[in-house]
Parts: structure tokens; sequence; C-alpha cells
């Protein structure tokens, strides 16, 4: 079945769900036709290492048994998801959780279930041993996909699922969701329970959808937030229909531009990320944004503060497993050890005061604009073949655009924004006050509406 | 990589009980060596009476997890 001239495999959730709850698809239909995307294409994308066809199956009958009797659950009931690996999975635990069985269903995915999405398996991760190999980029297969989402990406851009559960300590959401074309989002910190994610760093692990499209994104966050008991982390405060601000334009909006710290990084930043984020910034400007220039000063600190934390909590949760880690593990994994080591109280400590002056100076430009714009990645995405074990560690240690936005908390959204040269995606990304996904979202779904770059699709 | 650097690495590697994989001190020496020389800019701002970012949320009650 092809609905509006496009495969099942590639309607977005907001598309499938219309369908299904309409009775014109069936999530059996739609879920045979993903799985059978995922074996036409994924021998070249490496996205899934544990496929769950049967139970994805016997859940996709269990739906449309229930919306035949009139009892749908919502948008996301009868729609094929995948999960990063990070995230425990009943019978599936994180498989960087060397040494333990993990929690069974991490609260995300116990959410998804009871919305009555179809659980189609768990995805690659960076830092996996190296029997799984590296996921391919569905735009171009000799590029890489990002990470740490990296299977995420993938899946999501080849149309191998309909949207993912991703998760975001330094980036891990933004950069594959930038490479392979596709909306991610970093909700703010405490939004999302973290409970049953396997931990690289407590206070900075972000939970977050990965989608096609920005309103899946909404769909999605619909379900996943909110307080969670079980992780110490969590906000109570209540979580607003995420779909509703959708029906907003942007007119009206107060769009921030860090212009002085976007110069900063511009000598590690590809000159076309810099041209397409320019462009987009003045098209949001013409579809009736006010567009100012801002100054965070001790942004320029904010990078190599989030990899201190990063890395010193990172060796703290691994501390015993260290040893099997060091023998063992995957180059990213035993070089962030070497650094949670070389790291002082003195050096944690001074991070966080770091990111305590990094939220106060926000705080103060947030009181002026609602969002900010700025790039996301600092080039398109990379040949596999350039690309060396612990590149992406270099990106973590000096100024760039994604570790800010960990150490301070804030929810940021990465939509596509054209392509470079060679036909690879470019993003923009969009910050947003605490908990205030509305505004990033509202903001990105107009660009996205304006522009239609994600109708654009991989040729493979 | 620094002699102090790598003296201090290794030094703490001991106390911990752990021997780095053979062959890893080089191939990772150059991103400790950024890493340091950025771990020191961190240092360089006089952030004054600047206190601690908190994260642990104190509405938070253990029993919740129960």
């Amino acid at each position: 079945m092809v609905v509006a001239e496009k495969p099942l495999y590639y309607l977005s959730i907001h598309e499938a769900q219309e369908l299904i709850k309409n009775r014109r698809l069936s999530p059996v239909e739609l879920t045979r036709a993903v799985l059978e995307r995922v074996a036409a294409i994924d021998g070249r994308l490496h996205a899934y290492i544990d496929l769950m066809s049967e139970s994805a199956l016997a859940e996709a009958r269990a739906a449309e048994s229930e919306i035949a009797a009139g009892r749908w659950r919502g948008p996301l009931h009868g729609i094929p998801i995948a999960v990063k690996d990070q995230l425990d999975t009943k019978g599936a635990p994180a498989r960087i959780r060397q040494f333990s069985k993990g929690v069974g269903d991490a609260t995300a995915v116990r959410r998804l279930r009871e919305a009555g999405a179809v659980i189609m398996g768990k995805l690659h991760m960076s830092s996996l041993p190296g029997e799984f190999p590296l996921p391919r980029n569905p735009w171009n297969t000799e590029h890489i996909t990002g990470g740490s989402s990296t299977g995420s990406g993938a899946a999501v851009a080849g149309g191998l699922c309909l949207g993912s559960l991703g998760e975001d300590t330094a980036g891990s959401i933004r950069n594959p969701s930038a490479f392979c074309g596709i909306a991610g989002l970093k909700a703010t910190y405490g939004r999302v329970s973290r409970y049953g994610l396997a931990p690289l760093s407590w206070s900075l692990d972000h939970c977050g959808p990965m989608a096609r499209a920005v309103e899946d994104l909404a769909h999605m966050l619909n379900v996943i937030a909110g307080h969670d008991g079980k992780d110490p982390t969590s906000s109570a405060l209540p979580v607003p229909d995420y779909t509703a601000a959708l029906r907003l334009d942007i007119k009206g909006l107060t769009i921030g531009v860090p212009r002085e710290y976007i110069e900063q990084c511009a000598p590690r930043t590809a000159a076309i990320v810099l041209q397409r984020v320019n462009e987009a910034i003045a098209k949001l400007g013409s579809m009736g944004a006010r567009i100012e220039e801002v100054k965070v000063p001790t942004l320029r600190l904010a990078t190599i503060a989030n990899a201190v934390i990063y890395y010193n909590e990172f060796w703290a949760a691994h501390k015993r497993d260290a040893a099997w880690v060091l023998q063992h593990g995957a180059a990213q994994r035993r070089a962030r050890v070497y650094l949670g080591l070389l790291t002082g109280s003195a050096d944690y400590i001074q991070a966080q005061r770091i990111r305590s002056r990094c939220r106060t100076e926000l705080a103060e430009v947030f009181e002026k604009v609602d969002c900010l714009a700025l790039p996301n990645q600092a080039g398109p995405a990379p040949l596999v073949k350039d690309v060396g074990p612990i590149d992406t560690l270099y990106k973590h240690v000096q100024p760039e655009f994604h570790g800010p936005f960990n150490l301070t908390g804030l929810p940021t959204l990465s939509v596509p924004c054209g392509f470079s040269e060679n036909d690879l995606p470019v993003a923009l990304q969009l910050v947003g006050k605490p908990f205030d996904e509305s505004t990033v979202l509202r903001a990105g779904y107009s660009y996205q509406q304006e522009m239609k770059w994600y109708e654009k699709r991989p040729a493979i | 990589m620094d002699k102090l650097i790598e003296e201090n690495l290794m030094a703490v590697l001991k106390r911990e009980g752990l021997q780095p994989k053979a062959g890893d001190l080089e191939q990772f020496s150059e991103i400790i060596t950024l890493y340091m020389e950025n771990l020191r800019q961190l240092h360089s701002i006089d952030l004054a009476g600047e206190e601690l970012a908190p994260v642990f949320r104190p509405e938070w009650k253990p029993t919740d997890s129960k």
C-alpha cells in the first residue's frame, strides 16, 4: 500500500496515526511494511542490533484488535518505534551495562508500550563492542550517521521505524538527527525520566524523541514526558499538550542569535553549515519572528565544563567495571575512563560553578527572547573512512554547539535546514527556556512547514 | 603527552588497581593533552561568589520509588 505517493514505511507518525485511528491503515500492515524495509536495507545501514520481529507483530495484532473494538489509545497506538540500546527494554537490557541485568522496561519505553506503540527492537549506539558494524548514513552509506544515537539516526531516516527513543549527553540526539536529516528533541533535564537508561553521566543524560517530522516529536513527547518517582531528578511540573503549540505560527516570537559564540566556534565549523543556518535564521525573520543578537559570555567555557562533568561522572558510574572496560571496552569508553581519572574534584566543582553561571546568563537572555537559534553540527556527516575511533571526544573538549545545552539542561530541537554541496543534511538548532519545549516545537514546526525539507527522502 | 600528566595518570590508575590497555597511552596522547589544556582554561575565569548548580531536586521523596 502507498499513501499519498509515499510508501508506508515513510509515513510520519502524524500521518500514520490519522489513518490508523480512522481504520484506513492496519498496524499489522504498517509493521509488516517496516519489517520488509528492514529486511531490504538494514544489511547496508546496520541500524538494528536486536530486531524484535515476532513481538512487534504480536503487539501490532493486539493494537489492531483493540482499535477494531473501539479502544484507540492515542496517536502512538500501533506505531512502530525503535529504541536506542542505552535504554533497558524487557528482555534486552542495555549492552553497556556489562554486569547488570537492567530494570526491565525503562520508564520511557514502558510509557510507549502503555500508549500502544509497537516496539520494533534495539538500535546501535556508539561504544558498543566492535562485533556490531557501524551504522551507515541513508543519504550516502559512505558517510557516518553521527552518534551516539547512531542506529536511531539511520533507522528513522531510512524508514526502518517511524520514530525512535534516543539519548543525549553531549549532542547524541542532535548530532545524528542533523547528519541524517531528521528532527530530534533533547527535552529539558527532568522532563523525561532517565529510569532504565544506562548512565553515561547522571546529570547530563537526557532521553528524547527522534522522528522525521517535528509534529511526531510532539506526539512522542506527550507520551514519554512527566514525573516518575523512580528518577530522583524527574520534574513534577505538569505536562502540556505539545501538539497544541503547533497550531500557532512564529509571528511575535523573538529569536536570539548568540553571534559572538557562533564566531568562537566558526574556525571548527564548515562554511556550508554557517551559510545554511544563516539562511534559516533569515527565513525565520521573514516569517515574522524578531531576530535579536544576544551575548552569553561564559558559553565559551560551557563545552569543556560539560566534558569535565561528563568524564568525571562516567568514571564514577563505571568504576566497578573499569578493569573490564580498560581491557575489552571500545576505544571511546577507555578514553573516557582515562580522562575521568585525570579530572580532579576542584575541576568538577569549577565546572558545576560554570554551569551555574551559564544558567544565570541564559536566564537573563531569556527575559528578552523566546528561544535561541544557532548551528547544530560542525560539518556535514564525514566519510566513514575519515573518522577515527575517538574523534567524537575532540568535539567534546572545544567550544561547539551541543554541550552547552546539556550543561544547562535546556530544551533543544534539531530541525533540518538544507543540504551541503554533496547532498548531505544540515540542521538548525533551536534552544528554549526551561520546560518550554512548546516554543521550540512551535518555531521548528513553522520553519519545517515553510521549507518542507522533511519531505526529501534519501535514495536508498 | 606531558611527562607529569602521564605520571599522574599512571599513579591514579595504580591507586585504583587498574592497568591501561597496551598502547592506549600512545593512542590517546593527543586527546589527553588537548583535554588537559582546555581543563586549565576552565580555571581562567574568576567566578567570584558563584555557587554550584544544584541538580538534585528537593521535591523528590525516597518513598516515591517504592
